[in-house]
Formats: structure tokens, C-alpha cells, sequence
């Protein structure tokens, strides 16, 4: 979708402009780019979010001469990407102001610039590490950063003795502090925490006043073995980092290849991709489903919809020959043929599961202490998700049908005849609703696309032999994935391995609005609120 | 002392009827605890989704008695290390080991709890490359991840190792 954007001066008037770039959209994702000066940010941000777009994502980027913060902004319901580049040439403290009193999602990213580059945003209200440990001296993706495999016991015991020390100090800073209040730690390990989440509560009484996610108990340095590796090599770190819909985020960085290659997949390769990836979003959602319910108390749904997700794991293993973890996109194609008796399956289940769809709607809302229980829970406000940069079924259900799949369609998906459900409730159960519609709705396109795959070669005719070398340049492709929006932004240069990769991941901006989703509820509906998240902590933590 | 006595008891001694058995005492105990494994709530990431699956219908480890997922550590008898362990969760995972009663059994799930798995590379700097590094290990699973059956195995596998003789 290339647009023109005619008018757009009121960006940067008034402001100091380095050089502004007019980008082709269909090559490298991006509409407009500018780099401007550090003192003009702020103002530059308050511009953009008074017109409702919302912050993306910010990379830091280690150049040899200076770092650079990258910030994407975008809009919901016309799309224009607009790349707001700042660079500071301090290779030892680089400052940068905040802009987490206007965006709040900036706060992790710019926590996250910290941790990881050492970068300084002045104002931050909390710059603190946020995926590695407190005790961490190290800022890894820095281009000087040489690597700490020997050391990895040592930084274990060592942040064994600083947490039994810092534990007194801290409940004695607290006792002090706050006669009455208290704080409770919830994970990171707790049924409920899907992963290791951990929540740090501070309650009056049963009710909650602020909670602090501490996230990072399952950080794996994707981003800088992105560097490490070559692009061939990368491609399995895609299944592991959001596991339960691993299809999406195989889409998500071979697609991103490609348009940085300027290649396209084999017909036949795309309808193959487009069904086995909206299998994999049913899959992703019954096990939501499954584990949310078990989190509300009821027993029963996980085994139901674990049976149902078996079913869809068997297709997708005789596809793939993997359960969980995929690897089966390929740059120019997929990595196997559609095997013999698939398509029956396929048949046979399409209509089993709307059958089971129709039991669920019925058994799930006709329960009163479910309804009781999600209902007006956990509301997040339109607002508060744009600030956020909430995306997927969170933002679907504040009632706004943004979904990249028809925003900013890619692959097949504009032949496909489907509908993005939106339910105006922003609570819980209206989050329940959209997953519940969206199973559906996957149901139609998995259909479609397997009756009109083409017969053909699995893979381009330009699909490269040996892992390929990318053109320099930055390029920016997003998929939807089951939890959201789901992008990554490449800077590459030429070489056969990336120079950086930022994953922008849904879940990582859905989760940074948990705390004003649930300040003012009771400790009992924190995991109702966390659960309706669907968050899948590696994919938060990278 | 009593239990000594105990021990001495030969068959011929008792009047064995249908349905008795013969067990010194500690078999006795390590038959009741094979059987009755409870392992910890305690996923880390991906192979904590097959450690989930295997308590779905279609696994189904409730037939060996080992459904009853204890969301405490302190009334765990196995612990299931299912993925990859940072270094930020290892001291977390020590404790939580610590706080088990004994005896206590680990498996350790996947490749990432064995050694790192693929998230090794030279210079890595957020893993920790093996839970055996900080905690004992009784069964090791490789796969990446393992299937729910191979998780199955490595259960009774542990079994075996209650059970056997010890002397
Ligand atoms: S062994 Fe593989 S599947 Fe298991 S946690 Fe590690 S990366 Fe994930």
C-alpha cells in the first residue's frame, strides 16, 4: 500500500531538521524518515501523539561514530510510518531526553536502551536495568562488547548474595516508608504467570495501588546473536521466541528478508504459509483459552481445548515435522510440500471446530462466575492503549479494528475474504470475545487459502542456495501475530549477517499497560487481568 | 530398632495370604514415592508448553500418578526444568530447589536445561549453560523440545531409579 502523504509539513515546522527522506513504502516499509536534532524531539513527539499516532518502537543503534535512537510512528487506521532518527555522537554516555511522560511505552523501550547500550534518557522517572539483572556491568549490545560465555556460574552465585542482601534492605525500606501498605511479590515462579513474570504488587489492604512488572527471567540475547549469527542461521531462534504462534513470527523475519532481498515466495509457497499460520493463531488461541480459564478456576476447558489444539498440532507436525517450535519458512518458499492427508484432516476438523466453538460460547458465557469475573475488569481505555502502543486483540477490543493483516496487508491476505472482529467492551471478557471471533475468522482464511492453493515449486525461483547477503539498508516489516503487532526493524550493511535487528514484539508494549489496567482492582482479579494479556514471556524478554 | 525387626521378617514367618506383599521398609517407601511423584509447577519456556501438554487428554500422565502438579515447592517431590535457564532465574530456580523437601529428584528438559542448547554460542552472555551447573540432575531429556512422550520416559525412567536396589 504506497500513499502519498501530501500533508505533512506540520511534522517537523518550526523544528531543526538534519534531512528528511521520502521513503518507497513497498521497499523497505518505511513512508517518511527524518533526523533531527535532540531538542526538537520532545515537541516532535507531543505533535504525534496530539494526532493519535502511536509510538511503534525505538531502536538504539551502536554506529561507529555515534548512537542513534530510532523512533517509529504510526497510525491505526491509515498507515504511515514515519522514522524520527536522533543521534548523539558521545560514544561513552550518550543522553537522550525521555519521552515516557508522553508515550508511555516508551518507558521499557527506553529502560531497555539503557540496559542494553548504556544509553541515558534524561528525566526517565526509573532508568533501571530491565531484561538483565540488577548486578549486570555489562551493556551487550554495544559493538565493543566481546562476549562472557566463561562467566556464567560466577554471575549466578554473585547475584545469589545481592538478592539475599537487597531483600532485608529493601522490606526495611518499605517498612519504613509505608506504615500501613504493602508489597507482595507474585512470580517469577506462579502458576498463573505463564512463564516467569514477576509482578511486584503494592496493595492497600486487598486492593491494588501500582504494580511493577520485572521481567527478564527468561532474557536469551535473540538480538545480538541475530548479529552473531548469519541470516540463514538465525532463522531457528523464530520458533522459540513466541513459541505458541512460532508460524507468525517464521512469517515475520523471512518476509522481512525478502522484501530486503526484493524477492518474492513461489505462489504455491504462500498459500501454504497463510493456512499453516493461521492454524498455528487458532492453536495460539485455544491454549489461551485453555490455561485463561484454568487461571478463572475451571478445570475442565484445558482438557478441551488441548484436545482440539492436538488436532491442530498433528496437521502442522505432518506439515513440518515439528509440535511447537517451527522452522519451516524458508527465504523464496517453505521447507516441505503439503503432505497426503492433510487435506482431509484439514476437512475434517474445520467444521468439528466450529462445532466445539459453538459449545465453548455457550459453556464459558453462560457461566455466571465467569461473566462476574471478567466483565468490567481491567479496562483499558482507547487512550491509554495508544499510549501504550498496545496491539492484537487488546486493542481489538477497545473497539478498533486495527490488525496489519488488512492495514498493511502482506503475503495473500488481500485475496482473502475475512473480517477483523472488534468489540467495543476494553475489558477482559471483551478480549475473550475477540480471540474467541478471531478462531473463527482464522477457521475461514485456513479454509480458503488450502482450497485455492496452487499446484508448483515450493520455493522462488530466486530463492538463494546458501544463506544470502542483504543489500545495505534499514527496512521494517510487520506481521500480525497472534497477540499482535509483530515487526522488526534491520539495519543491515551488506554483509552476510545483520548489523542490528530490533524485535518489536506485541506482547512487550501489551504487558507494559497491566499496571493501569489493574490499579484499583482486588489481588483476585490480578490474574484475570494478567491472563487476559496473553502474554508469552520469551517473546517479551527476547 | 523396631524397624530392624521388621527387616528379619521372612515369608515363612507370616501367613501369606492373596494380595500381600514383602517389602523391606525404605523399598516399601521408594515404591509409594515412584508412584506418586508430584513434580512443581514451574515452566521456563518453550518446553514448558510439551511439560503442560503432557497433562492434557491425549498424554495423560495422571495414569502414573504423577498428574498432581504442585504449584509450591515445598510439597514437590520432582522438579521439572523446562527451559532455558538466564542467569537473572537461576538463583531463583536454586531456590526453590532448596526450599523442596527431601528426597527430591530434577529432570532436566530439552536442550536448554542440559547445556544451554541454542542459545550457546561463543560469547553469550545471558544463559546459563546447564542446570547441572548449580543443581543435581537425575534425568537429563534431549530434544528441542522433547515430545511429551519423551517427558513421559524420563519419568519412568525416574522410577526405575527410585526403585532400584540400592545396595
Ligand atoms: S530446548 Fe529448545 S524448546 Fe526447549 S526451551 Fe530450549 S530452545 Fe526452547
Amino acid at each position: 500500500m504506497t500513499q502519498t502523504q501530501n500533508d505533512t509539513h506540520w511534522i517537523t515546522e518550526g523544528l531543526t531538521v538534519e534531512s528528511a527522506l521520502e521513503h518507497v513504502y513497498a521497499k523497505n516499509g518505511f513512508h517518511q524518515e527524518f533526523v533531527i536534532s535532540k531538542d526538537s524531539l520532545r515537541e516532535l513527539a507531543q505533535r504525534f501523539r496530539s494526532r493519535e499516532y502511536f509510538l511503534e518502537c525505538l531502536s538504539v543503534v551502536d554506529y561507529p561514530d555515534h548512537f542513534e535512537c530510532c523512533y517509529q510512528f504510526n497510525r491505526w487506521d491509515k498507515i504511515h510510518r514515519v522514522l524520527v532518527k536522533v543521534r548523539n555522537p558521545d560514544k561513552t554516555h550518550p543522553h537522550f531526553p525521555t519521552l515516557s511522560d508522553i508515550y508511555e511505552g516508551a518507558n521499557w523501550y527506553e529502560r531497555e536502551g539503557y540496559d542494553f547500550f548504556g544509553v541515558i534518557f534524561d528525566n526517565h522517572p526509573h532508568l533501571t536495568r530491565l531484561l538483565l539483572p540488577e548486578t549486570a556491568k555489562i551493556h551487550p549490545m554495544r559493538k565493543d562488547f566481546k562476549g562472557d560465555s566463561g562467566t556464567d556460574v560466577e554471575d549466578v552465585l554473585a547475584l545469589i548474595e545481592y538478592e539475599d542482601h537487597q531483600y532485608e534492605k529493601v522490606s526495611q525500606e518499605l517498612k519504613n516508608k509505608y506504615q500501613k501498605d504493602y508489597f507482595i511479590n507474585m512470580g517469577p515462579q506462579h502458576p498463573s504467570t505463564h512463564g516467569v513474570l514477576r509482578l511486584l504488587l503494592h496493595l492497600d489492604g486487598e486492593r491494588v495501588l501500582e504494580t511493577y512488572p520485572v521481567i527478564g527471567y527468561s532474557h536469551r540475547d535473540h538480538e545480538r546473536m541475530a548479529e552473531y549469527k548469519n541470516y540463514l542461521q538465525f532463522t531457528p531462534n523464530m520458533g522459540r521466541m513466541d513459541y505458541v504462534g512460532a508460524m507468525s513470527f517464521n512469517f515475520g523475519y523471512i518476509g522481512l528478508i525478502e522484501k530486503a532481498l526484493g524477492m518474492a515466495p513461489s505462489p504455491r509457497a504462500e498459500y501454504i504459509r497463510v493456512f499453516s499460520t493461521e492454524l498455528n493463531r487458532i492453536a495460539s488461541h485455544l491454549l489461551w483459552l485453555g490455561t485463561y480459564l484454568l487461571d478463572l478456576g475451571a478445570m475442565t476447558p484445558f482438557f478441551y481445548c488441548f484436545d482440539d489444539r492436538e488436532n491442530i498440532l498433528d496437521m502442522l507436525e505432518m506439515l513440518t515435522g515439528e509440535r511447537l517450535t517451527y522452522n519451516f519458512f524458508r527465504f523464496g518458499g517453505v521447507a516441505y510440500d503439503v503432505p497426503e492427508g492433510l487435506g482431509d484432516q484439514l476437512k475434517a476438523f474445520i467444521p468439528k471446530m466450529r462445532g466445539r466453538l459453538k459449545d465453548y460460547k455457550i459453556l464459558i458465557e453462560k457461566n455466571i462466575i465467569f461473566m462476574k469475573r471478567t466483565k468490567e475488569i481491567g479496562v483499558l481505555t482507547k487512550d491509554q492503549a495508544l499510549s501504550y502502543g498496545v496491539t492484537g486483540p487488546m486493542l481489538r477490543a477497545c473497539g478498533i479494528a486495527y490488525d496489519i493483516r488488512k492495514a498493511e496487508p502482506y503475503s495473500i491476505y488481500p485475496e482473502m475474504n475475512f473480517e477483523i472482529p472488534t468489540f467495543p467492551g476494553c475489558d477482559t471478557f471483551a478480549r475473550y470475545q475477540v480471540r474467541l471471533a478471531e478462531i473463527e475468522q482464522s477457521l475461514r482464511i485456513a479454509e480458503q487459502a488450502f482450497a485455492k492453493m496452487p499446484e508448483g515449486p515450493i520455493k522462488g525461483e530466486k530463492a538463494p542456495k546458501v544463506s544470502p547477503k542483504v543489500p545495505a539498508g534499514e527496512f521494517y516489516f510487520a506481521v500480525e501475530s497472534a497477540r499482535g503487532h509483530y515487526g522488526e526493524y534491520l539495519v543491515a550493511n551488506g554483509s552476510a549477517n545483520p548489523y542490528r535487528l530490533k524485535q518489536r514484539t506485541p506482547s512487550y508494549a501489551n504487558l507494559s499497560s497491566l499496571s493501569s489496567m489493574l490499579s484499583g482492582h482486588l489481588v483476585a482479579d490480578v490474574v484475570a487481568v494478567l491472563g487476559s494479556t496473553d502474554v508469552v514471556m520469551p517473546e517479551i524478554d527476547r | 530398632m523396631e524397624i530392624r525387626e521388621i527387616q528379619k521378617v521372612t515369608p515363612d514367618d507370616i501367613q501369606v495370604s492373596e494380595g500381600v506383599a514383602l517389602f523391606k521398609l525404605d523399598q516399601l517407601l521408594d515404591k509409594a514415592r515412584s508412584n506418586s511423584l508430584w513434580p512443581l509447577t514451574f515452566g521456563l519456556t518453550c518446553c514448558a508448553i510439551e511439560m503442560m501438554a503432557v497433562g492434557s487428554p491425549r498424554y495423560d500422565i495422571d495414569r502414573f500418578g504423577f498428574g498432581v502438579f504442585r504449584a509450591t515447592p515445598r510439597q514437590a517431590d520432582v522438579m521439572i526444568v523446562s527451559g532455558t535457564i538466564s542467569r537473572k532465574m537461576a538463583p531463583r530456580i536454586k531456590t526453590l530447589y532448596d526450599q523442596m523437601p527431601s528426597p527430591k529428584w530434577v529432570i532436566a528438559m530439552g536442550g536448554c536445561a542440559i547445556a544451554g542448547g541454542p542459545f550457546k554460542y561463543p560469547g553469550q552472555y545471558a544463559i546459563l549453560e546447564g542446570i547441572d551447573k548449580i543443581i543435581p540432575v537425575d534425568v537429563y531429556i534431549p530434544g528441542c523440545p522433547p515430545r511429551p512422550e519423551a517427558l513421559v520416559s524420563a519419568l519412568l525412567k525416574l522410577q526405575e531409579k527410585i526403585t532400584a536396589k540400592k545396595d
